[in-house]
């Protein structure tokens, strides 16, 4: 992206008018990136900050979308710069960690546990795609543009990581009939 | 239309992606399709499934630093790498806080709270829950909220304004929270009732850029938490006591 000048108060007005409300979305989005409560509170902040220093490129098209794709650009520069270097994102990366805590809240059920954390088993890019079009309900098209793909692939990958889903599901809940897990 | 082709339109349809033509031609065809009404089950259970997950909103730390970095970057640049900095490093304590739970010793995890009350009320009018200049608002407003009355000063002769006040957690326990003004910067004085009734000399600290004052004063344990200098934190505290003193 281009070089920015640097924001001045009216353009911290319009950001906080615009991009500031979705700020629950990208910490949902980087919460489900990284796994990690902490680390999602750093990159939701980060990603805050450049999408600020961006805002003179950002047409008035939809702020989630493009606040979304700065989001997972932003994680893919943090695990790039400290990959090999700091462990500690590998080892976030590998181990089978929960996705927001559902034990937080007493009233959660284990069937949604089970869910939370089949989802958080995914690989990144199936369960990148399924927050995307589940959680955060993004279109076809805005998917496409978050992950700089094309629709078809959006459609296929999508596709894919939901056979993951099932299978993940089925596998700690039990198959029932056609494949959906017996909740 | 041949089960193939409804099948390859099932999660198109649940996902709300099909035009109104292809979505009648998709239903027309699903009546005559057993196979490809069960997907359409499936598809739709797994969908609801991940849509009923609680949604985690944006912490209000996290709020609260994006807040501050905003008012920097707009109201003083020349501040800016300073707050950066400052900002990462209470990140960084309030994470290991949270990670080390346990671990952490009482006197760094009140710190942190305090911290964190601080940017509370620092970065929105909201986290104000009380908001009056008036002694005799705040103070009866605390009643039924929390298990004590804690002393309320009006500051303004002395340059802090009282802006008013909320119940925060410290500890465990619900204490109240006075705020006051100084030009642009917000003060937060949290306080309760202490064992001893013995006064004692202000503890100064600075950390991570904020200053921080603790000292008990009439039978309460003071903690004084802002974005002042050192100089004008001493002030406040020397306030705060002349009121108290002049109580008796």
């Amino acid at each position: 992206m281009s070089e920015a000048p640097n924001p001045d108060a009216a353009a911290v007005a319009r950001f906080r008018a615009t991009v500031v409300p979705h700020l629950d979305a990208a910490y949902g989005f980087a919460r489900w990136l990284t796994r990690d409560p902490v680390l999602a509170q750093d990159l939701a902040q980060e990603a805050m900050l450049r999408a600020l220093r961006y805002f003179h490129a950002f047409r008035g098209e939809e702020a989630r979308p493009w606040l979304l794709r700065i989001v997972r650009n932003t994680w893919s520069d943090l695990r790039q710069r400290r990959g090999g270097a700091d462990q500690t994102l590998d080892e976030i990366e590998d181990r089978p960690a929960d996705g927001p805590d559902p034990e937080q809240n007493a009233l959660v059920s284990d069937r949604r546990r089970h869910i939370a954390s089949a989802l958080a088993a995914l690989p990144a890019d199936a369960r990148e795609i399924l927050v995307l079009r589940e959680i955060e309900d993004l279109s076809y098209k805005h998917i496409a543009s978050v992950l700089d793909l094309p629709v078809g692939t959006v459609m296929s990958r999508l596709a894919r990581a939901r056979e993951k889903l099932a299978a993940e599901l089925a596998g700690r809940l039990g198959r029932r009939g056609h494949g959906l897990p017996d909740l | 239309m041949d089960c193939p082709t409804c099948e390859s339109m099932v999660d198109a349809y649940v996902d709300g992606e099909l035009s109104a033509n292809e979505s009648a031609d998709f239903e027309r065809a699903l009546s005559q399709c057993p196979a490809c009404r069960q997907r359409l089950e499936a598809a739709r259970e797994l969908s609801g499934l991940l849509r009923a997950l609680p949604a985690e909103p944006a912490p209000d730390l996290l709020r609260a630093r994006i807040e501050r970095e905003l008012r920097e970057i707009a109201g003083r640049p020349w501040q800016r790498a300073r707050q950066m900095a400052m900002a990462a490093s209470v990140i960084v304590a309030l994470g290991v806080g949270w990670i080390g739970g346990s671990l952490t010793t009482p006197g760094a995890r009140e710190t942190n709270e305090l911290l964190a009350g601080y940017l509370r009320v620092s970065m929105s009018d909201s986290g104000v829950e009380v908001a009056s200049s008036d002694r005799h608002t705040v103070k009866p407003w605390f009643a039924g909220r929390i298990d004590y009355a804690p002393p309320v000063h009006d500051l303004t002769a002395e340059g802090f304004p009282l802006l008013g006040g909320r119940v925060d957690l410290v500890d465990g326990r619900k204490v109240a929270v006075l705020v006051y003004r100084r030009n642009q910067h917000r003060v937060a004085l949290t306080l309760w009732p202490s064992k001893s009734s013995t006064g004692t000399t202000p503890d100064f600290e600075e950390r991570d850029g904020f200053a921080l004052a603790s000292w008990r004063r009439g039978g309460f344990e003071m903690h004084a938490v802002a974005d002042l200098s050192p100089a004008e934190m001493k002030g406040f505290v020397a306030a705060v006591d002349q009121a108290i003193a002049a109580d008796r």
